[in-house]
C-alpha cells in the first residue's frame, strides 16, 4: 500500500492494525510524510466541519487575523520564491522524492547583471529557455563545457548543452576541447566550434563573426560551409565586428576580482568600526592571522578584545570566505568545530552571522550551540526543513532538565532551500528576556517573530563553554548526535542587546558579497 | 492564586465572559482541526473539542489576552487528546504520544499555510465534476453511512473508498496548484 492510500485509509477509518503501524512508523522518521499527513487530514477535517461546495469564502476576522495575516503573506513570499525556482530550474513542476533538474548551463559569474527575467542571479541553473540581459555582463556555463559571455543588451535561447543561438546582442564564445562541436545559431547562419575562441554580433538579421582562436565552421544559408580561422572575419569585409569590442572571457575575471576586492575593502572599513560596538559580547571575524603557527585561533575582535573569549577551530579547515582574502572556516566533519566560552549574564542578546549552507543534511545543523542544554542556554540551528530554530529553556522548579514541556522553540519561516543552499546568506536572532520576543532575520528581512507561551520575564541568559558549527563535548564512552553545520562561516558576532531591525539590515547591506 | 481566580469572578467578569464565548466561538474550526489532525476519527475528535472547551473555561483566567488564544487553546487541547488516549481509547489504531507530539509541533508551524490552503479548498470544490460533487456532498454533506453510500453510488466498498481517496486527491492536487499558481502572480 502506498503512503497516500495509507494516509487515507486512516482518514476513512478503513486502516488494518498493521497497516496503522507502518504509518506511524512513517510519520515518525520523515517529516515531509508528515507534512502530507497534515495537508490532507486538515483538508478532511475541514470538509468534516463545512462541506458546503461553495467559492471563494474566506475565514471571519479573529483576534489572531493580524498574525496569521502576516505570517501568511511571508508564507506566500517564500512559497514564490520557491515556485519560481522550480519553474526556472524543473519547470513542470514535478516534485519527486529524488529532486530532478532540467537544467542545461549556469550562470556563473556576472557583473552588475540585471536579466529581463527578473528571478536569475549568479549561481543559477538554467533550463532550455530564452535568457535576455538588459545590462552588464553574464557568464553561461554550458554542461558541455562551452562557456559563453554575453554583454550589454543581449538576448539568447538556450537549446541545450551542446547548443544555443543568439537572437540579438554580443556574445563571445569559448569551447574547450571536451565541448568541440558546440552549436551556435544565428540568423541565417549556423556557427560549429572546433574548440576555440570567437566573437558573434548580431543586429537585427545581420550577424558578425570573429574568430581570436582556433577554427569555427560556419554553415551559412544556400552556401558550402565555410572554415574560418585565427584572425578571420565574416562577413571578410567586416563592418560588425572589430576585435576591441568584445571583452575577452579572461577580462571578465579581472573586472569581477577588482570588484570583490571592493567590496572586501568596503567590508573592512565597516568591520572595524562594528568592532567598537559595545554592545558586543564577542565577535569573530574568522581573519586568518599570519603569525598564529598553529592556525587553530578564531580571534575575537569585540570592543573589549577579550583575549579569553578568542575561539578554536577544532577540525574545520581554513577556506575562502564571502571575497578572496577574507578567511572563513568550514565544517564537513563530525568533528569539525570551533571552541569557546563566554562568560557573563545577559538580558538580551543578538547572534548574527554570515554562513555558506552547502547542505541540510542533518536533522538539527548547528549554528551556536552551548554544551548541554540547561537553563538560560541559547541554541541556535537549522532545523531539517531548512528553517532557523532558536531555542532557550529554563528547567521546571525541582528539575534539573529542560524538557519537551519547558523548552521554548521558536522556528522562522524556511530559508534553505535548493534556491539559497551554496550562497553566503546573513542570519541573525534577537532575544531579550523582559517581553521574550525572538526575532529572525535572514538577508536582513524578518522571517520570524514570537514570544513562547512558557516565556517569563526575567530570566536571565547564559552562554559559558559553547560553541560554532557543532554541538557539546561528548562525555565519555558515549555516543553523540551529529549535529555538524555542512557549510562555512566567516563572521560571527554576539550582542549582549537586541539590535534593530534597521541595523540588522545595514549589517546584511554592508556584507552581502555582491 | 485562588485570590486571584475569585477577583477574577466578580461583576468585572461579565465582559470577560463575552470574550471567552467570542473566542471559542471564532475558533472552533481551527481547534476541531487541530484535534483532527491527531486523532484522525471525528467522533473521537467532537468529545476531545467539547473537552478542550471545558477545560479553556475552568483555566480562562489564566488567559493573557495580549497572547494569540489559539496557541494557547493548542496547549489544553492537546492535554485532552492525550487524557482521551489514556482513557482506555489506547488501541492500536491511536498515534503514540512522541508521533502526536511531532504532528503537533510541525502542524503549529505549518499553520500559516494550511490556512491560506483552506482558501483555496473552496475554489477547488467548485471545479469538481459533477459525480465527484455528488461523493463529496454524499459523504461529508449528508453524512451518509457506508452502507447508504454503496447503494446510491452502486459501488463495492473498495472501490467506494478508493473514489473518495481519489476525490481528495484531485482536491489536495488543486490546490497545491493554485497555490503555485498564487505564488506566481
Amino acid at each position: 500500500m502506498n503512503l497516500t492510500t495509507l494516509i487515507h485509509a486512516k482518514l476513512d477509518g478503513e486502516i488494518t492494525a498493521e497497516q496503522h503501524a507502518q504509518l506511524e512508523a512513517l510519520l515518525r522518521d520523515d517529516w515531509q510524510v508528515r507534512r502530507l499527513y497534515l495537508e490532507l487530514a486538515d483538508q478532511h477535517a475541514r470538509l468534516l466541519e463545512d462541506p458546503a461546495v461553495n467559492t471563494g469564502r474566506f475565514k471571519p476576522p479573529s483576534v489572531i487575523a493580524r498574525e496569521v495575516h502576516w505570517r501568511m503573506w511571508t508564507f506566500v513570499a517564500t512559497a514564490a520564491a520557491i515556485v519560481l525556482l522550480v519553474f526556472l530550474v524543473w519547470p513542470g513542476a514535478v516534485v519527486d522524492k529524488e529532486p530532478k533538474s532540467n537544467g542545461v548551463a549556469m550562470v556563473s559569474q556576472t557583473l552588475d547583471a540585471e536579466f529581463a527575467q527578473a528571478a536569475v542571479r549568479g549561481g543559477d541553473t538554467i533550463a532550455p529557455g530564452s535568457l535576455a540581459l538588459k545590462k552588464g555582463l553574464a557568464q553561461i556555463e554550458f554542461f558541455s563545457g562551452a562557456t559563453v559571455l554575453i554583454e550589454g543588451v543581449t538576448e539568447i535561447e538556450i537549446i541545450s548543452s551542446w547548443e544555443a543561438r543568439c537572437v540579438s546582442g554580443r556574445v563571445r564564445v569559448h569551447v574547450p576541447p571536451a565541448a568541440r562541436g558546440f552549436l551556435m545559431h544565428a540568423p541565417d547562419l549556423k556557427l560549429e566550434d572546433l574548440g576555440t575562441e570567437f566573437a558573434l554580433n548580431v543586429t537585427g538579421q545581420h550577424s558578425a563573426v570573429h574568430v581570436f582562436d582556433g577554427e569555427v565552421i560556419a554553415h551559412e544559408k544556400g552556401k558550402e560551409p565555410a572554415k574560418l580561422k585565427v584572425g578571420m572575419s565574416m562577413p571578410s569585409k567586416t563592418t560588425g565586428v572589430s576585435t576591441g569590442e568584445f571583452l575577452p572571457i579572461s577580462e571578465l575575471q579581472g573586472l569581477i576580482r577588482q570588484r570583490e576586492q571592493r567590496r572586501f575593502q568596503q567590508w573592512q572599513a565597516r568591520s572595524e568600526e562594528v568592532s567598537k560596538d559595545p554592545r558586543l559580547a564577542a565577535y569573530y571575524t574568522f581573519e586568518h592571522s599570519a603569525d598564529d603557527r598553529w592556525e587553530r585561533l578564531v580571534g575575537n575582535f569585540g570592543s573589549f578584545e577579550r583575549k579569553e573569549r578568542a575561539g578554536g577551530a577544532v577540525g574545520a579547515q581554513w577556506t575562502q570566505g564571502r571575497w578572496p582574502g577574507k578567511g572563513a572556516l568550514e565544517f564537513k566533519r563530525p568533528g569539525d568545530r570551533v571552541r569557546m566560552n563566554v562568560d557573563g549574564t545577559y538580558a538580551a542578546l543578538t547572534l548574527a552571522c554570515w554562513v555558506k549552507v552547502d547542505s541540510v543534511d542533518k536533522k538539527y545543523n548547528s549554528l551556536l550551540l552551548t554544551d548541554g542544554y540547561e537553563s538560560g542556554e541559547p541554541h541556535w540551528q537549522i532545523y531539517e526543513d531548512g528553517s532557523l530554530m532558536f531555542s532557550i529553556g529554563y528547567a521546571a522548579a525541582g528539575q534539573r532538565r529542560i524538557t519537551s514541556k519547558t523548552n521554548q522553540i521558536h522556528y522562522s519561516t524556511p530559508v534553505f532551500t535548493a534556491d539559497s543552499l551554496g550562497r553566503w546568506h546573513h542570519l541573525a536572532v534577537t532575544y531579550e528576556n523582559a517581553s521574550g520576543t525572538v526575532v529572525q532575520y535572514f538577508d536582513g528581512r524578518e522571517v520570524g517573530r514570537e514570544v513562547s507561551v512558557l516565556h517569563e520575564p526575567g530570566r536571565p541568559i547564559v552562554f559559558g563553554p559553547c560553541e560554532l558549527g557543532n554541538w557539546g563535548l561528548p562525555t565519555q564512552g558515549h555516543q553523540f548526535p551529529i549535529r555538524t553545520l555542512n557549510g562555512a562561516i566567516d563572521e560571527f558576532a554576539i550582542y549582549e542587546a537586541v539590535v534593530s531591525a534597521a541595523e540588522i539590515r545595514e549589517i546584511f547591506e554592508g556584507g552581502k558579497p555582491k | 492564586m485562588g485570590m486571584l481566580m475569585s477577583t477574577r469572578m466578580s461583576p468585572e467578569s461579565a465582559p470577560r465572559t463575552e470574550q471567552l464565548v467570542l473566542l471559542l466561538s471564532q475558533n472552533q474550526q481551527p481547534l476541531f482541526r487541530y484535534i483532527f489532525s491527531l486523532v484522525a476519527c471525528e467522533a473521537d475528535a467532537r468529545d476531545i473539542l467539547q473537552e478542550t472547551s471545558l477545560a479553556l473555561c475552568r483555566k480562562f483566567a489564566d488567559y493573557d489576552g495580549s497572547r494569540p488564544f489559539l496557541p494557547w487553546a493548542y496547549r489544553f487541547a492537546y492535554l485532552q487528546v492525550q487524557k482521551h488516549r489514556d482513557k482506555g481509547a489506547r488501541s492500536l489504531l491511536v498515534f503514540g504520544e512522541d508521533v502526536m507530539d511531532l504532528l503537533s509541533r510541525d502542524r503549529e508551524r505549518m499553520e500559516p499555510e494550511l490556512d491560506v490552503r483552506l482558501q483555496f479548498l473552496d475554489l477547488c470544490l467548485g471545479k469538481l465534476t459533477p459525480q465527484d460533487k455528488e461523493l463529496v456532498t454524499s459523504r461529508y454533506g449528508l453524512r451518509e453511512g457506508v452502507d447508504a453510500m454503496m447503494q446510491r453510488f452502486a459501488m463495492s466498498r473498495r472501490t467506494l473508498f478508493r473514489n473518495l481517496e481519489l476525490v481528495r486527491e484531485r482536491l489536495h492536487d488543486c490546490v497545491t496548484r493554485q497555490l503555485r499558481s498564487e505564488g506566481l502572480s
